[in-house]
Parts: C-alpha cells; structure tokens; sequence
C-alpha cells in the first residue's frame, strides 16, 4: 500500500526525517510513536504530498507520488494534527465544501455527508456552528471530514489530542472499524496506550529516525529484561535504589523507581533484598514493560516530555 | 464543480457569516458617505449645516443692525444667541462680555459683534467683529461664508449706507446732499413719487428702491415698471411688461425686495457662489464615494486575506491540498472573491452615492462598470499582497492599516491631492487610490467616455497583475501553502 524508500527531509539546517524507510501492507493499522518534535507529521505532510522530501521516494500503490500525486490523491485521506474545520460554517456545510474539493455533488454528495455526520455522531448537530461543538465533537468532525471521499489510506495525525476518554473511545472504535472494512490506517501519537491498543504494527520515531520497527510483543522482545519493578522514591527506599543500580537498569521519573532487571534475575531476590530492609511488598509493582519502556531503553528519555 | 468555484463559494459563505466584515465593508462607508457629505455640504438639494449657535452681541444704533439680525435669525444654518440671563433668572441683551465668557465655556463657538461703528466711514462695508473659536477651522470658514451671504443679500441697506458714507468722506456733506437731491428730483420727475421720501431714502443709503417698492404701493405708476427695468438689467423680465395696473400685494413686494437682493449679490458674485457650493458639489462627492468606497474595499480585502493565515494554522490548507486541489486554486478562488466582494461593494456605495449626492451614474454606465472592475482587481491584488509579505495575521493588519491609510491620504481619497505640498502629490501617482479616485472623479465629473479612462484602467490593471505576481512570489517564498 504504502512504500517509503530513504526518506530525508529537512528544514533549513534541521533533519527533520533522516533516512526514513517504511512498508506498509494494505489492511495494516499503523502507529507511529514518537514523542514532540520527533517527525510525524512531517512524514505525514510527506506521504499526503503536501511537501516533497528532499531525497528518497514514497510509493502509494506502487506509483510513485513525484510522478502521479493527482489522482493518488483520491485514495489518501489526511486528519491534520489541528481541527482543520470552517468554525464560522456548520458541521454540514464544513462536509459538503471538503467533499465538493474530490468532486463529490448531488445525491452522492448528500448521502456521503449523512454518512459521515452519523459516524460523528453529529446529525442533530448538523447545522450548527462547529465552533460551538466540545472539542471531542471537533475531533470527530475532523475525522469524519478526511473520509468523504472513501481512501484507501487514512493518515490520522495524533486525532486525540484533547479529547475526553469517552470521546477518544468513540473515535478508536470508528477507526477500527474502518480498518476492518479494509481501510489501512497510519495512526501517529505520543501515547503508547493508544499505538499498544490500536495498532497492530508499530513504529518508534525519533528525530527524525525510525528507531524500532514490528508488532508489540516483537519490539518489547527487544528489552534485554521481561519485568519492570516500580516503587516510590522515598527516604526508606533510597538505600535499596542504590543497591539495586547495580543489579540492574534503574530510573526514576516523577518520583517513582522503575527498576528494570536482566533477563533470567529471580525476582525472590529482589524481594529478598526488600524484606531484608523491612520495607512492605505493597510498595512494589511489577508488570510487563511497556512501550514507554522500550522509549526509554532505546533514547534514555521518556515519551512525554 | 471546479475546485477554484468551491473555494470561491466557500469565501462568499464564510463573508456573510462574519456580521463585522459585512459591516465594515458595507454599512460603516455608506455612513461616513453620508456624514462626509454633510460636513462638506455635497448635498445639492439643500447645502450645508443646520442649527449652528451664534451669539449675536449688538451695539450699534443703527436701524439696519436690527434687520441684518433678523436676516440672520431666517437663515436655517443658524440658531441665534441675543440674550444673556441675568441672576434672578431675567433676560437682558447679550454683551461682549458675556459672549466671551460663553465662547470660553464652549457654550458656543462664534459670535458676531455689530461694534457701534457699523458702518465706517473710512471704508467701503459693513465693519463686523467676527469671534472664532478656532478649534475648528471648517466651520468657522463655512459660517464666515454663510455670514457674508446673508449680509450681502439679504441687508443691501447696509453697503447703501456705506457707500454714502464713502461718498460724504469723499465730496463732501454740502455736494452730497446736492448729489442725492439731484437723484431724488430725476427719479421722482422720471418715475414720480414724493421727491422728499426719495431723498431720505436716498441719503439712508437705501437707493431709492425701498422707497420705490412702497411708495408703488396703491398707486400704478411707470415708477414700477422703471424699477423693473433696472431690475431687469440684471437679466430678468422684459422692461415694457409692467403692466398699467400692478396689483400692490404683499407678494409683488416681496419678489421685488427679492430681485433688488439678487441684484446685490451679483454684484458680490463670486463671494455667494463659493457657499452655495452647487459647481463644487460633483467632483467632491465623486471623489468622497469613489475614494471612501475604495478605502474600505482595501481593509476589507487586506482583512479576508489575513484569514490565509487563520487557514494555514488551522491546518485547513493541509486539508484542501491533500485534496486534488493546487494552492493556485487557492489563489484563484480567493481572486475571483475579492473581485465579487469589490465590485458589489463599490456598486453598492456607488448607488448610496447617487441616493445622498444624486450622482449621475446612469449616463456612464459603462465606463463606470469596465472602472470598477479594474479597481476591485488592482484592491484584490493589494490584499494579496499584504497577507503575502506579512509573516502573522497581526503583522498583515499593522501593515494593511498603514498602507490603506497612507495610500488614501495621498491618493487622494480624502480630499484633492492639489491640497496637498508637492512634494507629497509626486508620490500620490504611485498608488492605486491616485488612479481608482482619478478614474471615477473623470467619469463622473467630466463626464469621460470609456476610451477616455481606458489608460487609467490600464493602469489600474497593470498594477493589479504587476502586484499580484509580487503576491504570490511572496507565497512561494514563505511557503505558506506548505
Ligand atoms: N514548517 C517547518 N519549518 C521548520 N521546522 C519545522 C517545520 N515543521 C516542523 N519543523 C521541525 O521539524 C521537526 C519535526 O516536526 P514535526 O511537526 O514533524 O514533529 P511531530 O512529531 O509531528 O511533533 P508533535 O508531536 O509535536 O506534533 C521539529 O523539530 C519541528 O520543529
Ligand atoms: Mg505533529
């Protein structure tokens, strides 16, 4: 479906994609992960054609998007970052002029808008101004506004962001939904819930780099340890962080310790180590690391910064 | 449907939608159109101001002191002042005193003094002591106009009496007397009449034609049909047509008084002519409605296109260029709005102008419709442009009101550039106001055929491309379709 080959883009001194190769198969629903800055929706930009990369090549379909951008411009579908909406029109006329833009009129026109106020959950809104919508009904608009005109591949933009969990709810079941019906999505975000959620291949970005590449349980394999141990840093435990620094990777983020053992440590060891300090087994968490983990493991920062 | 037509219908939409724009645009200049042309006395129906306050202060005996007051009292633009309140709440005659302090409370800005010496001796005229507030220059010129009119017309005893004055000054008292008795014995043995009322109506600076008109009065004599003629030298009935039997009403008395006042004011012509303003009156406010109109068609189109901005930050153009549309289409659609919303602007102020000014815009159809077009083309081109060179929606504002204020001034919008220091008129040529403005003002004015102003459309056009290739350079360069 999509085939990205070296792709570097940059503006003025800053790489903003540095070599960035990508294959998607149709059907696939894609996320890219990465954290502020890291290229998303400049690869996003790329893919729609909205900016040309600087060196490599970007297949949609196997045409090339230098030769033919026209007409794969009808099997791309792009939700902006931003809500990308007339405030002032209402949710309707918003719909008709976007699917006017593909060449959409009369009956067709009508039933497709229909359609996509009722994926929104906006029929009884038709006619108002979006800028009197919440935010999440923004955000569903903007969804709904990129499919119109039925692509093949929808690139969402982070299409969460300041949503409600409710909202954010509605919003994953309707883009599942799409992909089951065949649409391939490319999904970006900086929150790893929603790429281990939705995404059944991920990649992590970051400046401008592809970092790690695969299905979930495939990049969290790449962990040198299967188990995150995490407690509060506190006075009592202070001694047993340092300790464990040398057992193993430990960091700690908004006063919490994650310790991160090596693969095969017996965790009766650690607890060992606790009890030896009188400190209660309720402190400690254990689980299986996640994305954030593995963010953290590859570039040494977190997502969120 | 066309890419270019949707987004062009999508800017008509999203105009209409915004209450402030269509304010701004339409009803904020038919107003000042409007106001403008009051201030500047456009009208031609009925010129100038109403209801200004003057104080009158009056300290001279003499009889015509009373009329010219009560001249001024019948002229509508003013509303006279005579008498100051005493204490207990009486009223007593106004001094100079009083109108001072008034004139210092702003209570009201002019006052007209008739000093004792009314009429001088040593000088041909009326003697007035004119007092100003000189906050406001325009005014107090066009009230100094308007007092001069109904001086001249409507008290001509006063310059009568100057000039025997001025007689008395020069021959003497003795050969005076001798003088108008010689008149008054020819007038009264041509015309008839009493030979002593002619005299002192003679000698009171009156002409004989007060004393004419009432002594006419119950009698038909040729004395009527003489005045008539001398009347009528100044361009009115045919002499021999006084009939033997002039009814003696008040109305004939009334038009001869009329005619006797228009007669003087010939004599004052070009002073008269200046007030009235009616040869004034076309060319202003062609230039008022053209250069209004084309100052608020530029804000309007400098503000619709610093909405490009809103568009790129909202991620919108993101949107309609993953569509198939080319941001040429953007700048199409956006084109072809700004000439819809000029042309229908500059109709609209157009036709307000015709309804406030009785402009005369059917004969010039034409060349005003080909005029119009190309200023509203030249104005889209503008707001290209200042979107284009401007880097935020903040930035394009400061720098459109800068430009459109600057470019009208100049242009001549606000008022003929040959008011303006040369130096400053050498650059008016090099703005589209200059142009637009000059265009309508020949059209309208001095009634130019289209092939007359086709160079000034030229121009307009010339300048419309020339900016508009600027504009979208500027586009590309800062990449603000990307
Ligand atoms: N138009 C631009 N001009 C210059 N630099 C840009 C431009 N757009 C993005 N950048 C820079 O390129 C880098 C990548 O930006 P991009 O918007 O692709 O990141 P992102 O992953 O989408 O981030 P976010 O999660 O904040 O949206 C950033 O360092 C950004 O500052
Ligand atoms: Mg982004």
């Amino acid at each position: 479906m999509l085939t990205i080959k070296s792709v570097t883009k940059r503006y003025g001194d800053l790489v903003a994609l540095n070599d960035v190769s990508l294959e998607i198969a149709p059907g696939e629903f894609f996320g890219l992960l990465g954290p502020n800055g890291a290229g998303k929706s400049t690869l996003m930009s790329l893919v729609s054609g909205l900016r040309a990369a600087d060196s490599g090549d970007i297949f949609v379909s196997g045409q090339n998007l230098r030769d033919a951008s026209g007409p794969l411009r009808h099997e791309l579908g792009l939700v902006p970052q931003s809500i990308a909406l007339y405030t002032d029109l209402s949710a309707q006329q918003n719909l008709e002029l976007f699917g006017q833009l593909y060449g959409l009129r009369g009956k067709e026109l009508r039933r497709r808008v229909d359609e996509a106020l009722d994926a929104a959950q906006l029929t009884e809104r038709r006619r108002d101004a979006v800028k009197t919508f919440s935010g999440g009904m923004q955000r569903r608009l903007n969804i709904s506004a990129s499919l119109l005109h039925r692509p093949k591949l929808l690139l969402c933009d982070e299409p969460t962001v300041g949503v409600d969990p409710q909202s954010r709810n509605a919003i994953f079941d309707h883009l599942q939904r799409l992909n089951r019906e065949g649409i391939t999505i490319i999904y970006s975000t900086h929150y790893m819930e929603e790429a281990e959620r939705l995404c059944s291949r991920i990649g992590i970005i970051d400046h401008g780099r592809i970092l790690a590449l695969g299905s979930l349980d495939t990049l969290l394999a790449q962990l040198p340890f299967e188990d995150e141990i995490t407690f509060p840093a506190k006075t009592e435990t202070e001694a047993l962080a340092g300790e464990l620094g040398a057992l193993g990777e430990i960091t700690t983020i908004d006063g919490t310790h994650r310790f991160r053992p090596p693969a095969g440590f017996p965790l009766s060891r650690f607890f060992a180590l606790a009890e030896a300090r009188s400190l209660s087994p309720r402190l400690f968490t254990s689980r299986r690391p996640t994305l954030e983990a593995l963010f953290l493991h590859l570039t040494g920062r977190t997502l969120r910064d | 449907m066309h890419p270019i037509f949707v987004l062009y219908r999508k800017s008509c939409l999203l105009f209409l939608k915004n209450k402030v724009a269509v304010v701004i645009t339409f009803l904020v200049p038919i107003i000042l159109i409007y106001l403008f042309g009051h201030v500047f006395g456009l009208y031609r129906t009925e010129s100038g101001p109403s209801g200004i306050r003057i104080a009158v202060v009056n300290q001279s005996s003499e009889p015509a002191a009373t009329e010219l007051i009560d001249a001024l009292r019948k002229e509508k633009a003013f509303r006279l002042v005579t008498e100051a309140e005493n204490a207990d709440g009486t009223k007593r005659p106004l001094t100079e005193a009083d109108a001072r302090a008034a004139m210092h409370d702003n209570k009201y800005r002019y006052t007209i003094l008739l000093p004792p010496d009314l009429v001088r001796e040593n000088a041909i005229g009326v003697h007035l002591k004119f007092l100003s507030d000189p906050r406001n220059e325009i005014e107090s010129q066009m009230v100094n106009g308007l007092l001069q009119k109904t001086i001249f017309t409507n008290v001509p005893q006063l310059l009568g009496k100057s000039l025997q004055l001025q007689a008395k000054r020069l021959i003497g008292q003795e050969n005076l007397t001798a003088f108008n008795r010689t008149v008054a014995d020819a007038v009264a043995n041509h015309f008839g009449g009493d030979r002593e009322k002619i005299y002192q109506s003679i000698s009171g600076g009156d002409f004989g034609i007060g004393a004419l008109t009432s002594h006419k009065k119950g009698q038909s004599t040729e004395g009527s049909a003489g005045l008539r003629r001398l009347d009528t030298t100044a361009g009115s009935n045919p002499g021999n047509a006084a009939p033997a039997a002039v009814p003696a009403s008040p109305t004939e008395e009334s038009t001869t008084e009329k005619k006797a006042g228009g007669f003087l004011s010939r004599i004052v012509s070009f002073e008269t002519e200046q007030v009235s303003g009616k040869q004034v009156s076309n060319p202003m406010a062609a230039r008022t409605v053209g250069g209004y109109a084309v100052m608020f068609l530029l804000f309007a189109l400098s503000g619709s296109a610093t909405s490009l901005f809103e568009e790129k930050r909202s991620g919108i153009f993101q949107r309609i260029l993953s569509a198939p549309v080319r941001p040429s289409h953007i700048l199409w659609g956006r084109f072809f709005f700004g000439m819809t919303l000029g042309i229908v602007q500059l109709s609209a102020l157009f036709l307000a102008g015709k309804l406030f000014y009785h402009l005369d815009l059917w004969p010039h159809l034409l060349p005003l419709a080909v005029m119009t077009f190309a200023a509203a083309a030249a104005c889209t081109a503008f707001g290209m442009f200042v979107a284009a060179v401007s880097t935020s929606p903040d930035a394009a504002n400061g720098l459109s009101t800068l430009l459109v204020l600057t470019m009208s001034a100049i242009g001549g919008a606000w008022f003929p550039i040959s008011m303006m220091p040369e130096a400053i008129q050498r650059f008016s040529k090099l703005t589209l106001v200059y142009w637009a403005v000059e265009g309508y003002t020949s059209i309208i004015w001095a009634g130019q055929s289209l092939l007359e102003v086709l160079p000034t459309v030229g121009i307009l056009l010339g300048i419309a491309v020339i900016v508009m290739l600027v504009a979208t350079w500027c586009f590309q360069r800062n990449k603000m379709f990307e």
